[in-house]
């Protein structure tokens, strides 16, 4: 039990902004919720593979610089979506297309497919079994070589040094 | 004019100002599901449109509220959008292909049913 309690504080602070007071007593109720709510998801949580992400201390700037492509990338998707529902004839041809991806951890694949979802015309659909082909639907797959090099060069880099 | 109530009013004029940016998103969001052909189509505009135009409203509750509980808790709301649409539209075009959705008639290429073709066989 003691190897939860720092996911438990974790909880205990996202508890404090979702009741919108940052006080001592509701830090404490959070954190007994948190232990709560992980005793039956004990699987889904093994500190020994998620607590790696915070010890090399230089990873912070990794992390932050990843947030800020993360926020160019989806200010510029907003933008071309909004292009395309705005012409006034629709002329797209999606598809889907398989992305070869580097990343190896759970946490890696999780980021990469959440990147890709969220910037421009793209979504994750689905994971080939043996986690090495991300299946992506591309709103403009005319150029499907062009697709896997912009992922792998302008998001993939910076999900690889924040997260693995 | 005192110091404090001009900051009070650049402050409530900047969330004016991403209340309508962000309005406007989930518009142009609800035009695109209206307009575009099919079911993977439409989820391009309501994971991306939505989370913004929904994370621009909470921002501007943040602005106009303060670091007031309703204002922590405006932003705690808005990370959740951040971090759970993409999963559900990840969800959605999963379920949406295995129950046999086709894609729309302009596509050009689909590599997954071709894949999942492959591991029926």
């Amino acid at each position: 039990m003691k190897r939860y309690i720092p996911l438990a504080a974790i909880f205990g602070v996202i508890w404090c902004f979702v009741h919108g007071t940052f006080s001592l007593n509701s830090f404490i109720f959070g954190l007994l919720l948190g232990l709560l709510t992980i005793r039956p998801f004990r699987f889904l949580y093994r500190p020994e593979t998620n607590f790696r992400l915070f010890s090399p201390s230089n990873r912070i700037i990794s992390i932050i610089r990843y947030f800020m492509v993360l926020i160019k990338e989806i200010i510029k998707a907003n933008i071309v979506v909004a292009k395309i529902v705005t012409r006034p004839k629709i002329n797209i041809n999606p598809g889907i297309i398989a992305v070869p991806i580097r990343c190896k951890t759970d946490l890696g694949i999780t980021g990469i497919a959440n990147t890709i979802t969220l910037t421009p015309g793209t979504i994750t659909v689905d994971i080939s079994d043996d986690h090495s082909v991300l299946y992506v639907h591309c709103i403009d797959a005319s150029d499907p070589a062009a697709v896997c090099a912009s992922i792998r060069d302008d998001l993939e880099k910076y999900v690889l040094e924040a997260f693995e | 004019m005192s110091e404090v109530s001009i900051f009070s009013m650049i402050m409530n004029l900047l969330s004016d100002i991403v209340l309508l940016i962000g309005l406007t998103f989930v518009f142009l969001g609800m035009l695109g599901l209206i307009r575009l052909p099919d079911v993977y189509n439409r989820l391009h505009t309501t994971a991306k449109i939505g989370t913004v135009g929904a994370f621009g409203v909470m921002l501007s509750i943040l602005m106009r509220a303060g670091f007031t509980p309703i204002g922590v808790k405006a932003i705690a709301v808005g990370l959740f959008l951040l971090l759970t649409a993409p999963i559900a539209a990840h969800m959605i075009t999963r379920a949406a292909h295995r129950h046999g959705v086709g894609l729309c008639k302009e596509s050009v290429i689909d590599e997954y049913g071709k894949a999942c073709e492959r591991c029926k066989k």
